[in-house]
């Protein structure tokens, strides 16, 4: 899987981290979860869960039903600690 | 910022006039922060607590003292994640800020309640908080949680950064109280230092709904300038009754601006959210220092398990049934002993009396019907107990995760799991915690559902007729748990299927989206559970010793009076002869094909005033007949009762006829007048008694006619 693929966070497999691309979904969604501090660039490892995600978010527990996890589109990173070295090549 | 000098001269002078007046604190901050903690050590009330977020859905007032002994009062809030409401809890807290609220005095200071766990995020509401340019005190909450977490949050470099004073607390264990209570007492607080430019180009609506903000709704310059970066970026604002609506004025620039920017194709909302975020970056940057790297907290590894997609269902099993299990197993004790004590005080009063009517009043009204009420005492704090600790552990967000995926099969989502498993304590919080649901068509559903979530009040209902229907010890309590544990599902598969119906019909709507924060795991703290177990137990004996008492007095004297013209006549002739036994038997026609007679319909009306009525009903109307010399138990009373051709009346059959009315039928003037006021309406309230009681008999009369058949 190359790191340029984007997929919807509920296909992130568990243990993985991903970085949030961007938002598809109603405004009032997208604006709550920019609000919470989940917008585009987070970085996002996945816990737990098929079709109700359990999500690491800045070191707190987000739980995202079936279609909100739809809604956010992330590319994966393969490994935590090239984070800084991706954000160069962006 | 530097703020124009008209602003700062107001700002002076309420700070002044906050020495002679009672200064209002609101305390505001992100869902699950501590604030209700934090507001209960302050105010010495017993506001609820729990660690989910969303505990708290209205607001609340309570007076605290300052270091010179003078008054204080705070207001209590429901959490948010932002000014920008999304529901109606959310609502509360911005209709209180910016004075929307009719019932509710403006805060004058705010304190914002931070957890310094998650800093950042926690920020962002105080950012916004910020730009309402009135006095502000940062309590960082929940430091412990920070060490924990590897984190080191300087609160002076914070305090230096924002301009205001940041008092570092642990709420939980009492720390932080005296630095709190003592900026709480500073006449004059500083405003931020808070710099923040909106971007240009928003700048113009900004400045155009902050005047007609000003002059159409009276707001003061900076609130108003807040408040019209609010509804500039609130997309479907969120109302609750009681909050004043937007003038006409602002309400048409409103909508010019969002049309220009729509059809511009521009996201000014994303670009506010951004700019504030990077605004709050740079001053993190500062303040925490990360002592270790982040690993998987302790939290993180408990929820690889209790939120696995098998072993979370095999772990939630489990404590439903430990539930059940130990309602029948432990309460045994305490229950015979609290029926031993109420017989023989009936013993007493007989033989310290005379018969008569007093006597009568005595023993068949009071201590007949208030009696088998309280025996069931021990059970509802059991109850409690489990709820409690559900609650106070994070459970109770678990539980809404792992339930998400079957409420989307029916149409809502794991949000609505929360209310509808505090139903199972009361329904009346659980309509209450709807508050926290966004879509306004999901909550409302929810409402209608929740009151079928087999609520404490029909624990005495379901035991007094497990007990007549399972007689004695020889009967296993995992059997009577199994037939208790069947009500409770067919209660839960009952809301599930109705609110699977009306999401169908009736409210029609996409499955919306949830993101919900699960908290981190707590120690359940004992106090706090025993606590609230007592201010249950207390409800449950105020209520018994109020309505109860009254309603178990006034039928007494409707089943004495008036008296059977032959004084030889048997107490059942007698209570037949009665106004209660006249309406029982008017009610018999409609209840006799669900195996009912006329007595048991005087119960079926009295508790509609509260479920539980139903067994202090029994009480009096059953109780009567073996009152005299030797009193019986109630359940042996009910055994012993007969049709007028002889057959019993109580027969298995109708005992679990009689539950699966309970289960489905709506009996609860309470929740009635909840149901009212949360959807602003009468017609959903009435609605919802139909429905309910409709099924009720429907599905009664049902099993009732096929288990006749069937030879039982
Ligand atoms: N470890 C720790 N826990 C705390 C602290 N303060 C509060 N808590 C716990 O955090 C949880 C949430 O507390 P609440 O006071 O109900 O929070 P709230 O902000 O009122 O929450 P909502 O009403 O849902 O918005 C409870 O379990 C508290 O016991 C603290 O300083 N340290
Ligand atoms: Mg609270």
């Amino acid at each position: 899987m190359s790191a340029n693929t984007q997929f919807p966070l509920c296909q992130l497999p568990i243990g993985a981290t991903g970085r949030v691309c961007h938002l598809a979904g109603d405004d009032s969604f997208c604006q709550r979860v920019r609000e919470m501090g989940f917008g585009e660039a987070a970085l996002v490892t996945k816990i737990s869960g098929t079709t109700t995600s359990l999500c690491l978010v800045n070191g707190t527990r987000i739980a995202l039903n079936h279609s909100a996890a739809m809604s956010i589109v992330v590319e994966p990173i393969p490994v935590l600690g090239q984070v800084s070295g991706l954000r160069e090549k962006r | 910022m530097k703020l124009p000098s008209h602003i700062t001269s107001t700002a002076r002078r309420r700070a002044e006039s906050a020495s002679d007046r009672t200064p209002i604190y609101a305390m505001v901050g992100n869902p699950n922060s501590g604030k209700t903690t934090l507001f209960n050590a302050l105010t010495g009330l017993r506001q609820k607590v729990g660690n989910y977020p969303g505990v708290t859905v209205e607001k609340k007032i309570g007076t605290t003292w300052s270091q010179h002994g003078k008054p204080i009062q705070v207001i209590d809030l429901p959490g948010a994640y932002s000014l920008a409401a999304r529901s109606p809890d959310e609502a509360v807290l911005r209709d209180v800020l910016f004075g929307r609220r009719e019932d509710t005095p403006q805060p004058d200071r705010i304190i914002c309640v931070v957890d310094a766990a998650n800093l950042e995020r926690n920020l962002y509401l105080v950012h916004q908080i910020l730009d309402l340019g009135r006095p502000v005190i940062v309590a960082l909450n929940m430091m412990d949680m920070a060490a924990a977490a590897g984190l080191k949050v300087d609160a002076a470099a914070l305090e230096r950064a924002l301009g205001v004073p940041v008092i570092p607390c642990e709420a939980v264990h009492g720390k932080g109280l005296v630095g709190l209570r003592l900026a709480m007492s500073r006449v004059e607080l500083p405003l931020a230092r808070h710099r923040w430019d909106v971007p240009a180009a928003v700048a113009p609506a900004v400045a155009e709904l902050q005047a007609s903000l000003t002059d159409n709704e009276g707001r003061a310059p900076l609130v108003a300038r807040a408040e019209a970066l609010l509804l500039l970026t609130d997309f479907d604002t969120v109302r609750v009754a009681g909050s004043r609506p937007l003038s006409a004025r602002t309400h048409e620039i409103l909508g010019n601006w969002r049309q220009r920017w729509e059809s511009a194709g521009t996201d000014w909302a994303a670009t506010l959210i951004r700019s504030r975020y990077d605004s709050i970056g740079g001053l993190c940057q500062d303040v925490v220092v990360r002592t270790r790297e982040q690993g998987p907290s302790r939290s993180d590894r408990i929820d690889a398990v209790l939120c696995h997609s098998f072993w979370g269902w095999v772990v939630f099993g489990a404590i439903m049934t430990a539930l059940l299990f130990s309602i029948f197993s432990l309460a045994e004790g305490p229950m015979d002993w609290i029926e031993s004590q109420t017989t023989a005080l009936k013993g007493l009063v007989n033989g310290a009396m005379a018969a008569g009517d007093l006597r009568a009043l005595l023993t068949e009204g009071i201590i007949g019907g208030v009696g088998p009420i309280i025996k069931f005492l021990p059970q509802i704090l059991i109850l409690f107990f489990f709820v409690g600790l559900l609650e106070n552990t994070g459970y109770m967000a678990r539980a809404a995760f792992i339930m998400d995926r079957p409420m989307s099969k029916v149409g809502l989502n794991g949000r609505s799991f929360i209310p509808l498993l505090g139903s199972y304590a009361c329904a009346i919080p659980g309509i209450m915690a709807t508050r926290t649901i966004e879509n306004a068509k999901d909550r409302l559903v929810t409402i209608l559902v929740a009151p079928l979530m087999s609520c404490s009040a029909r624990l005495p209902v379901y035991l007094l007729m497990i007990a007549t229907l399972l007689p004695g010890d020889a009967v296993s309590a995992g059997k009577k748990a199994g037939l208790m544990l069947l009500m409770y599902a067919l209660g839960t598969f009952g809301a599930f299927g109705f609110a699977w119906l009306f999401k169908r019909t009736l409210f029609k709507s996409a499955p919306p989206h949830m993101i919900m924060e699960l908290p981190p795991y707590q120690p359940p703290r004992l106090r706090e559970i025993l606590r609230q177990m007592l201010g249950r137990a207390w409800l449950f004996l105020k209520n018994a010793g109020t309505i109860i008492l009254a309603i178990s007095i006034v039928l007494w004297a409707l089943t004495t009076y008036p008296k059977h013209p032959d004084p030889a006549a048997t107490p059942t002739e007698q209570i037949a002869h009665s106004f209660a036994g006249q309406a029982g038997h008017l009610l018999e026609p409609v209840i006799k094909p669900l195996g009912f007679d006329w007595r048991i319909g005087i119960g079926l009306i009295t508790s509609f005033a509260a479920r539980e009525v139903f067994v202090s009903s029994m009480g009096v109307i059953f109780g009567v007949a073996g009152a005299d010399e030797n009193p019986t138990p109630l359940r042996d009373a009910l055994r012993a009762a007969r049709w007028p051709d002889g057959a019993p009346l109580f027969t298995p059959l109708v005992c679990l006829v009689l539950m699966i009315y309970y289960v489905f039928a709506m009996q609860c003037m309470s929740t009635v007048a909840v149901v009212k006021r949360e959807t602003n309406s009468w017609r959903w309230p009435l609605f919802q008694i139909f429905y309910m009681t409709g099924t009720a008999w429907l599905f009664c009369f049902v099993v009732y006619q096929m288990g006749r058949s069937l030879g039982y």
